[in-house]
């Protein structure tokens, strides 16, 4: 789960000019072509950083956005609904191993990346810095968090690296599961008594303006990202992928009998995309640069399982081992 | 809207979008922890840390090829079978198992446009006594490499021109991998009831969440 491809920094595009022409030439013919990317082939330099950031913030944001949801596994209401989150939870930190792996053929080790996590140079998707406060929150988390990063890893699955896309096609099958379940938690609440009813709506007021953060600011305040749309790291733009997951799920969540806190959501028969309010800004750019509810102990979670693993991993090494970059 | 106030054990935590503050955590397991508070160190891991990588090598039914699917992180070929088993046949049909040392696996170039890489390929054989080498094919980029066979070697320079005469063909192979049989950890047939318990865990399929049923009943009490 996830807010792929959000660009959180200026990207430094000088570099593009200092390499060579002729192989940036055949690069891009390449990706023209519609053809992938393999770890062993030439690529410009930016487009290796990007992809790293860009599969690192997805592999943190599998691993932090595990730590909502499965504070949620022993509360969960039933045994069946606890089997199923757990195996909700168990996928979502898969992925963020398969994630890690396709972030390494890049050449960054998986000790760097997550040093940089739990130092707080990494970025990771900014709705889990969001508390789970009820069995709704939790559900809305698997239902529409999942939806919306299922809307990113679909596009980004047609990306030109292969180790990504190939991690992603995974990761989408695997996603499926997690929605339908999802979805099924909140028909449930939604569709039972009335305190059931308003613990849902509670929910997604609560977490309706994260989940317009998720896909990242407007594309009119983004910085650049033609570049990357040109070498398929980036496939689709912020608001297109909001306006696809408006267009998806408003209408599901309306059926529900459940509203939106949005007073001028609507879809805008003339343009045929989605109206609605722009979220606080200000609030995302704090949030996501440390100051929000959670961010302090998402990563003091984080730090405390690495340091209580600590000794394990060290009677389990091997000195003689060297390290290479995977295949593939 | 969303603003509201949650009694948690001795205090209330308020929230309201926007504004929010959390005290301590909303999992009780990590506030019976110690040690939440700020490092004031930089967290460093070393090098190998998180040990070094295995390639992992899949057969989803017993009469297909097994395919090359990922990589673990482990100290050894044992720990890298357990969190394979766990990682890529917890949700997909499964028969069967190799994983292999990243650091034993021969790689050739990658072929551009069609050409075929053994015939870009004269390497000096190794000499000595003959061993069972796993031969491996990436027919196209995007895809993954597939077992072909088996050749019999001195050395992997060898096995790599014992492959080029065995499995050549006429449909251009991109890239070859080529592995000591030895050196791979492999999952025997004869345990295969180890692949069994997947079909009984409807729990983790999309099939097993049908809400449609509900949505309607609760369609048509609205109406009324």
């Amino acid at each position: 789960m996830y807010g792929g491809g959000n660009i959180f920094e200026p990207l430094d595009k000088s570099n593009i000019k200092d390499e060579d022409p002729v192989k940036l030439a055949e690069f891009e013919a390449r990706i023209e072509r519609g053809e992938k990317i393999e770890p062993t082939d030439w690529m410009p330099q930016l487009y290796r950083k990007q992809l790293i950031r860009m599969i690192e913030q997805h592999a943190h944001s599998e691993i932090i956005g595990a730590l909502p949801e499965g504070t949620w596994i022993t509360r969960a209401p039933g045994f069946k609904r606890k089997l199923a989150l757990m195996a909700k939870v168990q996928d979502e930190v898969g992925h963020a191993q398969l994630l890690y792996s396709a972030a390494e053929t890049l050449g960054k080790s998986r000790e760097q990346m997550i040093n940089d996590l739990i130092n707080g140079k990494s970025k990771y998707s900014n709705i889990f810095n969001y508390p789970a406060y009820t069995w709704a929150d939790c559900s809305f988390i698997s239902w529409l968090v999942d939806a919306g990063a299922i809307v990113n890893q679909v596009a980004n699955s047609k990306g030109s690296y292969g180790p990504y896309c190939r991690a992603l096609e995974r990761i989408c099958i695997e996603e499926s599961f997690h929605l339908k379940y999802g979805h099924h938690c909140v028909i449930h609440l939604a569709t039972g008594t009335p305190t059931q009813q308003k613990m849902m709506q509670e929910a997604i007021n609560r977490w309706w303006p994260p989940m317009m953060h998720f896909f990242g600011p407007p594309d009119k305040i983004s910085v650049h990202t033609e570049v990357l749309m040109k070498w398929k790291v980036k496939m689709a733009t912020n608001d297109e992928c909001r306006q696809q997951f408006l267009d998806m799920y408003v209408p599901k969540i309306w059926e529900l009998g459940l509203t939106v806190p949005d007073p001028i959501i609507n879809k805008n028969q003339e343009t045929g995309k989605w109206d609605f309010s722009e979220p606080d800004w200000e609030e995302f750019k704090r949030v996501i640069n440390g100051d929000g509810p959670c961010n302090k102990e998402r990563l003091a979670v984080r730090r405390m399982a690495e340091e209580r693993g600590k000794w394990v991993r060290d009677a389990l090494r091997n000195s003689e081992e060297q390290y290479v970059t995977p295949l593939a | 809207m969303g603003t509201g106030c949650f009694k948690k054990f001795r205090r209330t935590v308020c929230y309201t979008p926007g504004i929010v503050s959390m005290e301590e955590s909303l999992d009780p397991r990590v506030n019976r922890l110690p040690g939440t508070g700020e490092w004031k160190q930089e967290y460093e891991k070393h090098s190998l840390d998180q040990f070094p990588t295995f390639e992992v090598f899949v057969q989803a039914k017993e009469d297909k090829p097994f395919q090359h699917e990922g990589i673990v992180h482990a100290p050894d070929s044992n720990f890298a079978f357990l969190f394979a088993k766990e990682q890529y046949s917890r949700r997909y049909s499964c028969s069967g198992m190799w994983v292999v040392n990243t650091q034993n696996v021969l790689v050739s170039d990658y072929t551009e446009n069609s050409q075929n890489i053994y015939d870009t390929l004269d390497l000096d054989p190794e000499k000595g006594p003959l061993m069972p080498y796993e031969v491996f094919h990436l027919m196209r980029r995007g895809k993954q490499h597939k077992h072909v066979g088996r050749v019999e070697a001195s050395g992997k320079n060898h096995a790599l021109m014992e492959a080029k005469v065995k499995f050549d063909s006429d449909k251009p192979v991109m890239n070859t991998w080529v592995v000591k049989s030895s050196d791979i950890f492999q999952t025997q047939n004869e345990h295969k009831t180890i692949w069994d318990t997947l079909p009984l865990k409807q729990f983790r399929e999309a099939t097993d969440y049908r809400g449609g049923e509900k949505i309607r009943e609760f369609k048509a009490k609205q109406k009324e």
